[in-house]
């Protein structure tokens, strides 16, 4: 009796959440997987197509070039962010003037819209009348204007950009990571004349292991699925340079219209197209996650 | 560390809110969207307003250029009417296309909405709006001309023309006359030459001869190539009418000009990234020379970006010199009732107060478009604005036939990225348009097997003979 009270009890706690879970997140992804085999406007009938949309992503190149563009983003934006945050979070970590002010400064680009921040790197980046390029030619570092937003620099522009949006997000796991380690290790050690850098390789690195590892993973799984900075500053361009995948999935439902005509919305292979998204970045997120566990074995 | 953490959030947020006060200006100067769309708020209307009775209607627009007008005019009809009909007008700038279909999905649609060429189409086909063919009199059929496909779909009619949209060369007088061009452009070997003068005699005050707004490569090619091909008999889309197939060979010296233009060094610096009204901005304070656009761009330039420059609009150029097409004259409807309205006797009311002769009349005078319904044009004067003279409608604009682009599903790049990609970097054009022309086919002949596009060759159309 008093069990059942208690599974009961159970249930009634875990009941809000789940209902929000099936109807906020189940729901939407059964509905996504059924239109993957449909052809669907939004409008009229959804016709069933069998395999045809995964047929034609097969084919897709422009989606295979924006997988490949995410790789280069999401690479590219992890090797800046974490090692730049550790850093940061060992330095804010210690005692001195100023710190928790310069910890607030780093921490506030997360909460800050990335969109309404693109808006403001537009301002800063673009070619024909950016503050940064103006900057750099007073400073005489360059002669003519940087195109930071063309088909050449766009990608590590949008990198930059979204390194400076995260930083302050993972260097405070990494200052919440640091704070567990017991302070005697680090006087022991000193007393055994270990110094600073062999304090945060051999004391610190290990010990914040379990912290890295699920930072490395939250920042893979971000980094793979980020597109809404990218939207704003360069909408995927110039020339698809900068088109990730998500973006790409997210045109396909909201089609941009130009002034002559309204694409029709793809329901049915846009869910396909998120389906493998969310694919490719569930079989990333596994490798990694696998690739640690047997390194934790190793050590 | 909490303690920290919520001052930053605390310092972020406030940042954030300076930031939104800063950009609210813009949209819709303040006018509360309505979540509930239409309803009969007889019993939830506020004591001060109307005797009971009142219809509470919603009327969403994306209509920037005019708002100060048409929300004078809304307030004038919610203080006379003796319908106790209080129309709430929503402007809605950026993602309008995407809140109708939201407001549709989830019921809460607007009980009048402001539709356009290239939106009639698509949401009459996705139900949103009524036919109004019940509630028009003999004296507005003959008044507002019926145009097939762009207010009259399938026999039905869904809304009426009020003004319409011409596509021109937009020029920099000042910037002109410093590099001794006494003569504009009237092919694309003179604009490619014209670029490069403007250039040579703007650069050092950083100005150049020719920019698109290639942020959205369509937005940007589907008004600027596209006038130029429509004024050389080609189909401005790509597509052909006398074989009812598409062939984007029309393009091809176009975009060999656009790409000259671009290897010469005449092109803004930066155009990859430009939306349109960073374009304008940069157009108003004198760095570029020219481009090409809509005749929405005198009401830019005297409210939005006020121009520091002498400018003005003309013809388009043509690929060799000779016009032999009309070139777009967009329009033809302005606003529509939804199906989901439960007031709709009501907002034909509001309708038919707003296809007024006076307001229709003060419409063109004040310089937000040129009117299109004939009866309007006759007795109007002229648009009393800075520009608009070479925007005028003249006998070599015409409204095209619609194109079946929309209804299609082209599989892989669309012709517009791939053009933009030759510009920047070159590579086999008769291949590209080759290819283009194969996948813009294939997707045709699905779409005319699955029912959703209609293709029927004509072969004696004739470009200059369009209404």
């Amino acid at each position: 009796m008093i069990k059942l009270r208690r599974i009961g009890f159970s249930y009634a706690f875990l009941a809000p959440s789940l209902l929000l879970t099936v109807v906020l997140g189940i729901y939407p992804i059964g509905w996504a997987i059924r239109y993957m085999f449909f052809d669907y406007k939004g409008y009229g009938e959804a016709k069933f197509v069998g395999l045809d949309n995964f047929e034609r992503l097969y084919r897709d190149g422009p989606f295979w070039h924006s997988v490949a563009n995410t790789f280069v983003y999401a690479g590219g934006k992890l090797i800046l962010t974490i090692p730049l945050s550790l850093v940061l979070a060992v330095v804010l970590n210690r005692a001195f003037r100023g710190r928790s002010a310069l910890r607030a400064i780093y921490f506030m680009p997360t909460i800050i819209s990335s969109s309404v921040m693109a808006v403001v790197f537009y301002i800063l980046f673009n070619s024909y009348n950016g503050i940064l390029n103006q900057y750099l030619l007073k400073l005489g570092l360059i002669s003519v204007p940087i195109p930071w937003l063309g088909p050449k620099h766009a990608m590590l522009t949008t990198i930059l950009i979204a390194a400076w949006g995260a930083v302050g997000n993972y260097m405070l796991l990494f200052l919440a990571g640091l704070q567990n380690i017991p302070r005697d290790v680090y006087e022991s050690s000193s007393l055994d004349g270990a110094n600073r850098w062999q304090q945060f390789r051999y004391l610190t690195l290990p010990m914040l292991g379990p912290v890295l590892q699920i930072v490395v993973m939250l920042a893979i799984i971000n980094a793979l699925k980020g597109y809404e900075s990218i939207m704003v500053l360069t909408d995927g361009g110039p020339i698809g340079k900068t088109e990730v995948m998500y973006l790409y999935v997210y045109k396909l439902f909201f089609p941009t219209p130009s002034a002559s005509y309204v694409p029709d919305q793809q329901f049915g292979y846009g869910s396909a197209v998120g389906f493998a998204t969310a694919v490719i970045v569930g079989v990333v997120t596994l490798g990694y996650h696998l690739l640690s566990r047997r390194l934790n074995r190793l050590q | 560390m909490i303690k920290q953490v919520g001052t930053a959030a605390l310092v972020g947020a406030l940042t954030v809110a300076v930031a939104a006060c800063g950009s609210g200006g813009g949209n819709g100067g303040g006018s509360a969207a309505s979540p509930t769309g239409s309803s009969e708020a007889a019993s939830s209307a506020p004591a001060s307003a109307k005797p009971a009775g009142k219809i509470k209607l919603s009327y969403w627009t994306g209509d920037r250029h005019d708002q100060d007008y048409i929300k004078e005019i809304v307030q004038k009809f919610n203080d006379t009417n003796p319908d106790g009909i209080e129309v709430e007008m929503v402007v809605k700038t950026d993602d309008f296309n995407q809140a109708i279909d939201l407001a549709f999905s989830s019921g809460q649609a607007p009980d009048l909405i402001r539709v356009k060429e290239n939106t009639i189409q698509p949401w009459a086909k996705k139900g949103y709006l009524e036919p109004i063919d019940s509630y028009l009199t003999d004296e507005f059929k003959r008044k507002f001309p019926a145009i097939p496909d762009f207010n009259v779909i399938d026999g039905k009619t869904y809304s009426l023309p009020n003004y319409g949209s011409t596509i021109r060369l937009v020029y920099n007088k000042d910037l002109f006359k410093k590099a001794g061009i006494a003569e504009l452009p009237k092919t694309l070997a003179e604009m490619v030459e014209d670029a490069k003068k403007l250039t040579a005699a703007g650069k050092a005050d950083g100005a150049y001869g020719f920019a698109q707004n290639f942020k959205s490569t369509q937005s940007a090619l589907f008004r600027s190539a596209r006038v130029i091909a429509e004024a050389s008999g080609y189909g401005g889309l790509g597509y052909d009418f006398k074989t009812a197939r598409y062939d984007w060979n029309g393009y091809k010296e176009i975009i060999q000009a656009f790409k000259q233009m671009v290897d010469d060094g005449s092109t803004m610096p930066g155009m990859e990234s430009l939306d349109i009204d960073p374009l304008r901005a940069q157009f108003a304070e004198g760095k570029i020379g020219m481009y090409l656009s809509f005749s929405s761009e005198p009401g830019v330039y005297k409210d939005q970006f006020p121009a520091k420059i002498d400018w003005a609009a003309a013809p388009a150029p043509t690929i060799d010199g000779t016009v032999k097409g009309k070139t777009s004259l967009l329009g033809g409807q302005w606003l529509a009732i939804s199906a989901q309205s439960k007031n709709k006797d009501a907002a034909w009311k509001f309708m038919q107060y707003m296809y007024g002769d006076d307001i229709l009349k003060t419409y063109q005078e004040k310089g937000f478009g040129l009117s299109m319904v004939p009866e309007i044009a006759k007795i109007a004067g002229k648009p009393n604005i800075v520009g608009i003279d070479g925007f005028l409608p003249t006998e070599n604009d015409g409204t095209w036939p619609l194109e079946p682009t929309s209804a299609i599903k082209v599989e892989g790049e669309l012709a517009t990225d791939v053009f933009f990609k030759y510009m920047l970097s070159g590579g086999d054009l008769d291949a590209m348009i080759q290819d283009l022309n194969k996948r813009y086919n294939d997707a045709l002949d699905k779409a005319i097997a699955a029912g959703e596009a209609k293709a029927e060759p004509d072969p004696g159309f004739d470009p200059m003979k369009i209404r």
